[in-house]
């Protein structure tokens, strides 16, 4: 290597280093372990029998899969997956075409009110759930007794209020993207006599994929992620999975032999889908992180 | 007839040269160029996201509001908006008398300030420190970097889950590592009374501070790279180059970043609902619990949206400067 480059990798590296290397080296070190031990605990404790993780006797020569087996006749976990699947799918699908439809006029046109309405997206995600929930309540048990019909307890309410939470961060995801579509695109399909709404479907959409599978991860997990209002909004036929976890939870508390391995399998079944995703899409979570992380919950 | 005028008082020459297209010679009839409009210039598209906003978020806001001066508990929830006029007796109430889990509204609002502030100043600089290290590069930082992200994207309710069992008392590893070095007695009690709301606090300070780790590196990673070397070639020391050239950088992003995790950890409601048996202890009453379990637990939902009315009002202040930041950045197109 002659002088001149290892003189520019030196100085390219220590543009780099904030902090002197021994620090940065501790600092990794702390953080790594404090991560890992909750989460080598929750997998660990998954695989122990249930009364050893009850007394805290924990061994690594007694692991099995058993808790994986026997927890799904312990609480209705596969039919809350399923209701979990069917709700906060159906509700991301919604949002990102609610999402999409919204943000094509706001990086195509100028007119009154869009600035405000960019700035109403960015204020609803501040309000919290819990002053929400109350007063749809209200309006979901009056519509039952008003109109003699049963809402509680269907997925209706959740689907419709998981897909209002995911629209303001579907929609500014997909506004920032569509900014970087050029207009020029869309002129062709717009000749051919397509419309606004036909360029949006054969030339935006496609061009824009990338963006509305983030927005669709995010609007999925709104739902995923909820307890809030599924533990308002369901009945125990219609339990999503973090309701039936915990409800599960609560009911081993008081129990003599408490199933906390069974539950910490369950705990890992239900992340583990979360995790992957976020993983996958890691370089997008700073976007839908900065551009509203506050969700409902 | 109202849609139509609207849509004629929008054909101004800004608007026509912003559409492109629709800026050709018009001899068509009225009602014909309505259709071309809304085809030309589809506002129309905005419909559906502004009706549920407006729905879900924005009548259910204002209905908070009304509740919270009526008399609405679990006899009068069938007449609801027409319930009996309370005037401020809910609010009266929600100061004066304890919830059903013990703590009245002025000491939900302490325990609510004390865990959302508490949480962010602990987590602010672990994040901080956590970016300057995995902004260097180093083997295996790729594997540091998305290890980092697990604790953050667990759901709530695992998080919590997986903290309760941690902090049971004598099977648990807190309680067992803790008693064993000698800090605590053992078979300390972290899951209700006092101890609970330092539980909590624990378990968020590990769920969350990757939020400030996530927006400190972006905002590093945004920095040109001709300001480190200028820096470097100055001979800077580190702590000159964190002061002079870091710090006022991202200071920006992170002024957001500590106002969004302040919101965050203000509404959060999971955490302390699965972290702790039901009904939790009253040293984990934050605004959000306090309202949930004045509404469905008592079913006090007058004073429940009197709570919810004080919990917006606290959160007036920092949304509109959120509003503010993101307005001066983003919203210039």
């Amino acid at each position: 290597m002659s002088r001149s480059a290892a003189v520019k990798t030196n100085k390219a590296a220590s543009a780099d280093l904030l902090l002197p290397n021994w620090l940065s080296r501790v600092v990794t070190l702390v953080l790594v372990v404090a991560v890992l031990v909750p989460v080598l605990y929750m997998l660990l404790m998954s695989l122990t029998p249930n009364q050893d993780v009850a007394l805290g006797t924990i061994s690594f020569a007694a692991l099995e899969l058993r808790n994986y087996a026997q927890m799904w006749s312990q609480a209705p976990l596969l039919s809350g997956l399923a209701h979990t699947f069917i709700i906060a799918g159906s509700s991301a699908i919604i949002s990102v075409i609610v999402a999409l439809l919204a943000a094509y006029p706001l990086t195509r046109f100028r007119f009154h009110g869009r600035q405000p309405f960019l700035a109403a997206l960015i204020a609803v995600q501040t309000v919290p759930g819990t002053t929400l929930l109350l007063p749809l309540f209200a309006v979901i048990s009056y519509i039952q007794t008003a109109l003699s019909v049963h809402l509680i307890g269907t997925y209706w309410p959740m689907i419709v209020t998981y897909m209002t939470f995911g629209v303001p961060l579907s929609t500014w995801l997909l506004f920032s993207y569509m900014q970087t579509i050029p207009r020029e695109l869309e002129e062709a399909a717009l000749v051919d006599g397509c419309g606004r709404l036909g360029a949006l479907r054969r030339v935006v959409v496609p061009l824009a994929r990338p963006a509305i599978v983030v927005a669709f991860v995010f609007a999925f997990l709104v739902g995923w992620n909820d307890v809030l209002f599924a533990s308002i909004f369901t009945n125990t036929k219609t339990q999503t999975l973090a309701i039936v976890i915990q409800r599960f939870s609560a009911g081993q508390a008081t129990a003599s032999l408490p199933l906390y391995g069974e539950l910490m399998a369950a705990a890992v079944v239900s992340s583990l889908p979360v995790v992957v995703l976020y993983l996958i899409f890691q370089r997008h979570l700073t976007t839908g992180l900065s551009a509203g992380s506050m969700g409902g919950t | 007839m109202a849609l139509t005028r609207s849509a004629q008082t929008e054909a101004g020459p800004t608007a026509s040269t912003a559409a492109g297209p629709a800026s050709r010679p018009n001899r068509m009839g009225p009602g014909t160029r309505f259709l071309r409009r809304l085809r030309d210039r589809p506002l129309w598209m905005l419909l559906p996201a502004t009706v549920a906003i407006i729905v879900i978020i924005l009548i259910p806001v204002a209905m908070t509001v009304w509740l919270s001066l009526l008399n609405v508990n679990v006899s009068t929830l069938r007449l609801f908006l027409a319930a009996p006029w309370h005037g401020l007796k809910n609010y009266i109430d929600a100061f004066t008398q304890p919830s059903v889990l013990g703590a009245s509204l002025g000491k939900s609002i302490l325990l609510s300030f004390a865990f959302s502030v508490g949480t962010t100043i602990v987590i602010t600089p672990i994040g901080l420190f956590a970016a300057f290290a995995a902004h260097r590069r180093f083997t295996g930082r790729a594997v540091v970097r998305a290890l980092y992200l697990v604790p953050y994207v667990l759901p709530t309710f695992v998080t919590g889950l997986v903290f309760r069992v941690m902090f049971t008392e004598k099977s648990g590893l807190i309680d067992q590592v803790l008693s064993s070095l000698g800090i605590i007695s053992p078979k300390t009690y972290w899951l209700i009374g006092p101890h609970a709301f330092w539980a909590m606090l624990i378990t968020e300070i590990w769920a969350t501070w990757p939020f400030i780790y996530l927006m400190a590196l972006a905002g590093l990673q945004a920095i040109p790279r001709e300001h480190y070397e200028a820096a470097v070639l100055d001979g800077a020391s580190y702590f000159r180059k964190l002061r002079h050239v870091v710090i006022p950088e991202i200071g920006g992003v992170m002024k957001l970043a500590l106002l969004l995790s302040t919101l965050f950890h203000f509404g959060n409601f999971t955490l302390a609902y699965v972290m702790f048996s039901s009904p939790p202890p009253s040293s984990v009453e934050v605004l959000p619990i306090a309202t949930y379990f004045n509404a469905f637990s008592s079913f006090d939902f007058g004073v429940a949206a009197a709570i919810a009315v004080v919990t917006m009002i606290l959160l007036i202040v920092p949304a509109f400067i959120y509003i503010r930041a993101t307005r001066i950045s983003n919203l210039s197109v």
